[in-house]
């Protein structure tokens, strides 16, 4: 960045809240979209690229690649949640027809402990999967089996046995960030004092403990790779979230593959949601296996695998507190949390204390070790369980104080954002007309409620990821960049923001992702895939039109502060008629060599007018009093992502993410067997997925925020919209029954022990 | 039941030998899906032989896509594995491979059926669709110009199984209200939450805004 660079005056924000702000613009980079702007391709309505490859059944995902010469592998796992694997007799499973590589764990990663049912143990590569399967099940492994806690009751008990290794602690302390051990307790106790000083002087004090049960990503596809050796060099097609952490891993001279480089290739993923990073055990097995077999190796989960042994989203019990002055202005918080990480140490925290004004919290998360399968992140993690308390202690505060839910929330919100969108939501699902004033009351077994929740994320992208645009003398444009789409359409909008620059349609363009020998992008979580890319796809395009209309002006003698592409042609800016029409491809003509390449660097964000993106969401349902089943009618979802580039596909990312919440607070619940530490649900029938019979009316109004974060303004959009579903819908409910169920799934059973011991208390 | 808890299940009760020994296998095939051994002499667990029938590979013929095929296949073999192995028609996915998420929705003389239970030996003689054969010459059907264009699919995983139940959904009721399509999709599960998009996609097929 040029030290004396002037600043320049951009306008933010969104509909009638606009501003000026004065940023001072990065060396290289193009100003970010204005509102005045006009596009023909950006924040258009654009059928997915690849749609027609999916509709086909012609994308090839990695569980369906075939190579020549392709074995398949096999894991073989733990039937012990707790247990030290003493040696693994393979004397057998070697002579069977088709086996052509064994491994056993302990050698490869260096650990004999089994720590859940479902851990890897060994695993086989073979001629066939059924030969790969009949081979693990004759390996013979003589485990020492441990003393085990499945429940985090049972992990926290007076003696309960050590989880994870006999020198750590079951129940992980709170974060100190950087206090020593006493500092910590004190810091503990003074944030206890200081909140209880608080509750004791407000006006209205609720409380609430909440509980949320553990939900499994579960993927269509599963995870997987297929690996591929050629000489010392790794090829891997892998399901993937993050291409080039794949890379990173095969090729880190710590980790035990070792290659000397490794290409990762993931040209359709089929859903990740969080779980998809790195190449985990099972990618690692393939690519030693690989190489033992010398031959290319598949090796997918099956769906029992992909429930015990590929991430899920923690369990949390919250103990949540509120003290509110007499106006519903929230003064003080109390919210302690306990959530199961599985053995290791992975966040299990519920995050609920970031959208309100809230002076003063008292926050303390524990992560308590089980011997169950691991944690991972998944779609906005700690956020849902987080904002499902929080949001049902708000209601019941505003019952408390006697304001109208909605009203409550605003007194405690300044986000200019969010509070326009409160308006917004309660207009469309008719907040007014439609809440239940009468709750629990009037006749007929069904009832029907009104409930709200809202979102807040940090979607808005930072650095590390390139574009490479690439036009041919003929015309043809392609732009590449080495990430990975998830069911998300990066390629659409890649082709969308490149389109823009360069004056074309997306149909002109050709876009490549999923292969880490293009440009560097980081991997799609946090939101941030699109704010993160868009903003070098934008600029390596720019720069790519930049140096065409240079070949144009210069050899026509134009001005080229004058030139820029629109509608495949050269124009003026200032819509003048040029003497002579240039087509695109006449332009591209004049391109010396064969080829012109620009590669750039996406740059420092910028301060714009909002970091974070924030949405509200309304839930409308129907509660059978007699059978207890909950039926979700409508969401009405607003929702913020900075400037939308593709309003179909995000608006596709909001309806998916809310029946997904819908699930999350209705139906998915991992079920264990505590005695045994199975999980009694590894499948999709017991394990109960939203289908298209739950799936309500849903209304999506995306805003279109001119944030000026960078120059294509965009935020990412996945996760924020599954965080006040739950919310929502608890709310809605309580709002219909007159009583509140404090614990997801919202299952019928809840909901009529809810009702009868409604009448007990009254 | 998986294969997992099959194995448990089976060395519990009965083993798997012994099983074998007074059943037929392609009975067995049928309860434990399709990765079983193929045929051995399963001489693993101990010294003893035991001879296992009927596990040779046999001749099917079946029509794909209007094509026919004669090919060979053990009798375990499912038609979902069939279609996707040999055949190379990968489309079809196999995401439960118990009959429980419709990804490996096909058509069987006109009937959605879930092809990770259904053995290939009885698809003989049979006519079958995959998401593959619904192209009309080299144009997209009707309903899958509608899926595109109203971005019914993300990750796309389930989305040729759901073109084939919402097929043959068309087939029996050209207009189908939001609530009949919810029935006829029921079986197929969608983890992006694709549905709504789904309805509309089938309702505009269907009014003809597909073509
Ligand atoms: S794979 Fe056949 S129904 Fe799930
Ligand atoms: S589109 Fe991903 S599972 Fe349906």
């Amino acid at each position: 960045m040029s030290k004396n660079a002037d600043k320049v005056k951009i306008t933010v924000g969104f509909e009638d809240h606009l501003k000026e702000i004065s940023v001072k613009i990065n060396d290289n980079d193009v100003l970010p979209y204005q509102p005045t702007d006009s596009f023909d391709e950006v924040g258009q309505d654009r059928d997915r690229l690849d749609a027609i490859a999916k509709v086909t059944g012609a994308a090839r995902y990695t569980f369906d690649r075939k190579l020549d010469g392709m074995v398949y592998g096999r894991i073989l796992r733990s039937p012990h949640p707790h247990a030290k694997v003493l040696s693994i007799d393979s004397t057998v499973a070697k002579k069977m027809p088709g086996v052509k590589a064994i491994i056993e764990f302990h050698e490869v990663f260096r650990t004999r402990a089994v720590r859940y049912v479902g851990e890897g143990v060994a695993a086989v590569a073979a001629e066939t999967e059924a030969q790969a399967e009949a081979a693990i099940r004759a390996l013979k492994v003589d485990y020492e089996v441990l003393p085990f806690a499945v429940t985090k009751e049972d992990a926290m008990a007076e003696g309960a046995p050590a989880v994870a290794s006999p020198n750590s602690s079951n129940v992980i302390a709170p974060r100190a960030w950087g206090r020593s051990e006493k500092e910590q307790q004190a810091h503990l106790e003074d944030q206890k004092a200081e909140t209880d000083e608080a509750f004791a002087e407000v006006k209205h004090v609720v409380s609430g403990n909440f509980s949320t049960q553990v939900q499994v990503h579960n993927a269509l596809e599963t995870h997987g790779v297929v690996c591929h050796w050629q000489g010392e060099n790794l090829k891997i097609y892998a399901s993937t979230q993050g291409t080039f952490s794949c890379r990173g891993q095969a090729t880190s001279s710590r980790g035990p593959i070792k290659a000397r480089n490794a290409r990762v290739l993931s040209e359709y993923v089929g859903g990740g949601f969080g779980a998809k990073f790195g190449l985990r055990r099972e990618g690692v097995a393939a690519a030693i296996l690989a190489k033992k077999a010398k031959r290319p190796v598949h090796l997918m989960l099956n769906r029992r695998e992909e429930q015990t042994d590929a991430g899920n989203r923690p369990d949390s019990y919250q103990e949540l507190k509120l003290g509110l002055d007499s106006k519903g202005r929230i003064q003080v918080m109390r919210a302690h949390s306990w959530g199961t990480a599985g053995p290791g140490r992975s966040g299990a925290g519920a995050r609920n204390s970031i959208i309100y004004n809230i002076p003063k919290i008292d926050k303390v998360e524990y992560n308590v070790r089980t011997n169950c399968g691991e944690a991972r992140a998944m779609r906005a993690p700690g956020f849902p369980q987080g904002a499902f308390a929080l949001e049902s202690l708000l209601d019941m505060a505003a019952d408390e104080v006697g304001i109208d839910p909605v009203e409550l929330r605003k007194r405690n919100d300044s986000h200019p954002i969010r509070l326009a969108e409160y308006d917004m939501g309660a207009k469309m699902i008719g907040w007014r007309k439609n809440r239940n004033r009468n709750p629990g009351g009037g006749k007929g077994a069904i009832k029907r409620g009104l409930g709200c929740a809202s979102n807040e994320w940090f979607a808005a992208g930072g650095r590390g990821a390139a574009c490479l645009i690439r036009v041919n003398k003929n015309g043809h444009v392609e732009v590449r960049s080495g990430g990975q789409d998830i069911g998300t359409g990066l390629r659409t909008i890649m082709a969308q923001v490149a389109a823009e620059e360069l004056g074309l349609g997306i149909s002109d363009i050709e876009t490549f992702i999923g292969d880490t020998n293009d440009p560097r992008c980081p991997g799609s979580g946090g939101s941030t895939t699109t704010p993160s890319l868009m903003p070098a796809v934008r600029i390596a395009a720019h720069r790519m039109a930049q140096e065409l209309l240079t070949l144009v002006a210069e050899k026509l003698k134009w001005d080229i502060e004058k030139l820029t592409f629109k509608k495949g042609a050269v124009v003026r800016k200032d819509d003048k008629k040029l003497k002579k029409t240039v087509t695109f491809k006449q332009v591209c003509a004049l391109i010396e060599g064969e080829v012109l390449e620009i590669n750039e660097k996406r740059l420092a964000n910028y301060g714009g007018f909002s970091s974070t993106n924030s949405g509200v969401q309304f839930a409308d349902v129907e509660v059978d009093t007699q059978t207890g089943v909950v039926r979700v009618k409508r969401m009405v979802a607003v929702q913020d992502s900075g400037v939308i580039l593709n309003t179909k596909t995000a608006e596709s990312q909001v309806r998916g993410a809310i029946i997904q919440g819908v699930s999350y607070a209705l139906f998915e619940n991992r079920v264990m067997d505590r005695q045994k530490g199975h999980m009694l649900n590894a499948d999709l029938e017991n394990y109960k997925i939203a289908g298209a019979l739950e799936c309500p009316e849903i209304e999506v109004k995306l805003l279109n925020v001119f944030n000026g974060k960078n120059n294509t303004s965009s935020m990412g959009i996945g996760e924020p919209p599954i965080i006040a579903t739950a919310g929502a819908i608890a709310n809605a409910v309580a709002n219909a029954i007159g009583v509140r169920v404090m614990s997801i799934p919202i299952t019928p059973k809840k909901v009529l022990e809810a009702l009868k011991n409604k009448g007990k208390r009254k | 039941m998986s294969r997992d808890n099959k194995a448990t299940e089976e060395t519990q009760g009965v083993t798997r030998r012994g099983f074998l020994k007074g059943a037929s296998f392609a009975a067995a095939a049928v309860g434990t899906g399709s990765l079983l051994p193929p045929p051995q002499t399963a001489s693993s667990q101990n010294e003893e032989e035991v001879l296992i029938l009927g596990t040779e590979e046999t001749k099917i013929a079946l029509t794909i896509n209007g094509e026919n095929i004669s090919t060979e296949a053990s009798p375990s073999t499912t038609l979902l594995d069939l279609i996707r192995g040999p055949l190379d028609l990968t489309g079809s996915k196999r995401v439960c491979d118990r009959g429980s998420c419709g990804a490996c929705t096909v058509l069987v003389d006109g009937k959605p059926i879930c092809s990770c239970s259904y053995l290939a030996l009885d698809a003989q003689g049979k006519n079958i669709q995959t998401v593959e054969g619904l192209m009309v010459g080299d144009k997209l059907s009707p309903l899958q110009n509608s899926f595109v264009s109203c971005d019914a699919l993300q990750c796309g995983f389930c989305t040729p199984g759901m073109l084939m139940s919402c097929t043959a959904l068309l087939e029996k009721n050209p207009n189908p209200n939001r609530e009949e399509i919810a029935k006829g999709i029921s079986g197929n599960l969608c983890r992006c939450g694709t549905y709504q998009n789904i309805f509309e996609a089938v309702h505009k097929a269907a009014t003809g805004g597909g073509k």
